[in-house]
């Protein structure tokens, strides 16, 4: 199925982002980007420190002039924006923390009317409903009044989304909008930017590290390797093998059953395991990180291990050792080694 | 009931609350500021000589109308004009420790003022008090606060760290004090003259023609940063969310630097430089008023700069003496306790 240059809100061909430098030498950071978005889609960007996310997102959202190739918002060129048509367009979250004291909620989420009030930013009654529902939809109300220095990261977060959202832009641009959040507002936080693509048929466009919520939540995937750069549904990229470029470590290798990086491990020894759920799952996890290989019955092996939680048997040169718990077992086994 | 109103219209009546308070300390300082000085006089006479009334002791409306009004209306507009001067600092150069004196602006306003009465020094001499001549030291004062607030929007551009940018602030200053010092060195005798009694400027030394020239241009400063009062808002989040809401980043940091370079420019050509009220007075303002919005903070920060020169030169007076201190050593000893209360309290938590 081919899609219509039309319905592409975001299109960028053969795209270049850098820095202008003087007399026409371009420092180019990332070069031949052809990938685009549709609208209502969430999309992550992802790849390594350095490898260009932001420079990507800061050219897209207008704070700095491209390097070549075609970039166009809703079919038109960024550069042909005029500053005031692109705040109605698209709204930007920096992943800066903004520290500013005495500034409450609601006074935050207001300045995302500042491309529809008058001069001097008077609100009227529909910036004020526009304002709560922006509150609303990032599940901060009751806190209008609480200042934003006084929030936790994740809520101020979700301040800082609620204000694009009352800039009512059809594209949403944040800049690793998770980094500095733990993990349940990391989750939380994309959670949200999906249901605001699903519900409010907003295009959001996304920088992040953290694959395990890209690849949960995204519609679609940016993904910058170190030649090029791919776009898929997470996946497609996790199945057509992209996903293995993303880093350059010779100790990370990506997991396709897992759909996350695991450290490449040495295995020391062959064991034969035994049994079946959770248990061995977990157990299989444990027995891995030790540097253990699991082997068929069929292979020799000098360790046998028996799963029958919450008790686990280990028989080694024909003593049988029972456990309670895999920190004891795996104590056990590390001992064997030495 | 009333929480549910106040949470549907978005307004900070407590800020408006604050405000009143202020707008009604204000006056009532200004009169307590008559009535102090080296010459005792009483309410009664004060009054009847501001309404000129038949029985007004002429020397009294002379000292009232000559010395203590002009004095007293100098307090206010340097008050204000400082305040706005440093809130509008802050905001844009987003530290909480920016202020036209701690910054080096003030000394740019005295760099232009020095060169221009040490160059031109046998023509003004005698006439330092005119018209023209008052227009002019206020011309070459915004001249030399404009070019330094230039110098340190060139290095904020590059510089992000605060205490860096403070240091070099300071540095600068310094550097403009040997400059000052150097001129005054090669300049001879008559020029050194003019230049020592401007040196010397205080609110008091303010007369009713320089306050022709200083109430308007204190009154176009503050227009424009009123004017910019949505510009100052937006610049709270940097400026990536200010270009990303559609606002125009070199018009609003013109704006800025023009109302920032006449407040501090006017107030410095006149009574000489008066530290620490820019710094102090805004935060005054964000902590009293709850708010970071600068349609509040502005009339705050105008209100409360006001008020705090009016407390300075009344204690400058020292009541019941008749000994007079200089007034910037007063608010020095006033604000340099609350810079010191930013510097502490921004080592753990906000930055404005």
């Amino acid at each position: 199925m081919k899609t219509d240059n039309q319905d592409k809100i975001i299109a960028l061909t053969d795209g270049s982002v850098g820095y202008k430098g003087k007399s026409n030498t371009h420092k180019v950071i990332k070069s031949a980007i052809s990938v685009y978005a549709l609208k209502g889609e969430l999309v992550a960007v992802i790849g390594e420190n350095g490898i260009g996310k932001s420079t990507l997102l800061r050219t897209i959202a207008g704070f700095q002039p491209s390097v070549g190739g075609d970039f166009l918002i809703c079919g038109k060129p960024i550069s042909a924006y005029r500053e005031k048509e692109l705040a109605l367009l698209m709204s930007f979250v920096s992943t800066e923390i903004i520290r500013v004291s005495n500034l409450s909620v609601f006074d935050l989420v207001s300045l995302g009317r500042f491309p529809y009030t008058n001069w001097f930013g008077k609100l009227l009654d529909e910036d004020r409903f526009l304002i709560e529902e922006a509150i609303l939809a990032v599940g901060l109300q009751g806190y209008e009044y609480r200042m934003v220095n006084q929030l936790s990261d994740g809520e101020r977060q979700k301040v800082m989304i609620a204000r694009s959202l009352a800039q009512n832009t059809e594209i949403i641009v944040l800049d690793e909008p998770t980094a500095f959040l733990d993990l349940s507002n990391k989750y939380e936080i994309v959670h949200i930017l999906h249901q605001l693509a699903r519900e409010k048929e907003k295009t959001i466009l996304f920088s992040t590290h953290d694959l395990t919520t890209a690849i949960a939540e995204a519609d679609r995937l940016w993904l910058m390797l170190g030649d090029s750069v791919v776009q898929g549904a997470p996946e497609d990229l996790i199945l057509n093998g992209n996903f293995d470029a993303i880093f350059h470590s010779k100790h990370l290798y990506f997991d396709r059953g897992k759909g996350d990086f695991r450290i490449r491990k040495l295995t020391k020894r062959d064991a034969h395991v035994m049994g079946e759920g959770i248990a061995l799952d977990w157990t299989l996890r444990a027995l891995s990180r030790n540097g253990f290989k699991v082997v068929p019955s069929t292979d020799p092996a000098d360790i046998t291990i028996s799963v029958n939680y919450p008790e686990w048997s280990v028989r080694h040169l024909s003593v049988e050792t029972k456990f309670n718990s895999l920190l004891s077992l795996c104590r056990y086994l590390n001992a064997l080694e030495r | 009931m009333e929480e549910n109103i106040l949470k549907f219209s978005g307004q900070n009546t407590h800020g408006y609350r604050v405000l009143l308070v202020f707008a009604l300390l204000v006056p009532l300082f200004f009169l307590l500021d008559l009535l102090v000085g080296s010459y005792y006089i009483s309410f009664p006479e004060i009054l009847k000589a501001i309404f000129r009334t038949e029985n007004a002791n002429d020397q009294v409306v002379l000292i009232i109308n000559q010395f203590r009004i002009p004095k007293a209306i100098t307090a206010i507009l340097s008050g204000a004009a400082l305040s706005v001067a440093g809130l509008q600092m802050q905001t844009v150069f987003r530290n909480p420790l920016a202020g036209p004196y701690i910054l080096g602006v003030s000394s740019g306003a005295s760099l232009g003022v020095a060169l221009l009465v040490l160059g031109t020094g046998g023509l003004l001499g005698g006439s330092i008090v005119s018209v023209a001549s008052s227009w002019g030291i206020v011309a070459a004062a915004w001249l030399g606060s404009g070019l330094i607030l230039l110098l340190i929007i060139i290095i904020s551009a590059r510089i992000k760290d605060i205490m860096t940018i403070l240091i070099l602030g300071i540095l600068i200053s310094s550097a403009i004090s040997s400059v000052v010092n150097i001129l005054q060195y090669f300049s001879n005798e008559s020029m050194l003259k003019s230049f020592v009694v401007w040196t010397m400027g205080s609110l008091g030394s303010v007369t009713n023609v320089q306050l022709a020239v200083l109430f308007p241009s204190v009154l176009v400063g503050i227009l424009i940063a009123i004017l910019s009062s949505k510009f100052l808002d937006a610049f709270l989040l940097g400026e990536n969310y200010a270009r990303s809401m559609g606002m125009n980043i070199l018009f609003a940091r013109m704006m800025v630097f023009l109302s920032t370079a006449i407040l501090a420019g006017s107030v410095t050509a006149f009574c000489g430089p008066i530290g620490f009220i820019g710094i102090a007075v805004p935060h005054i303002a964000r902590m009293a008023l709850q708010t970071a919005k600068h349609g509040l903070l502005l009339p705050g920060s105008i209100l409360i700069g006001a008020l705090m020169m009016l407390v300075s030169d009344i204690i400058s007076q020292l009541p019941g003496s008749e000994t007079t201190l200089p007034v910037n050593s007063v608010t020095a000893l006033l604000g340099i306790p609350i810079v010191i209360w930013i510097i502490i309290r921004n080592k753990n938590t906000a930055r404005l």
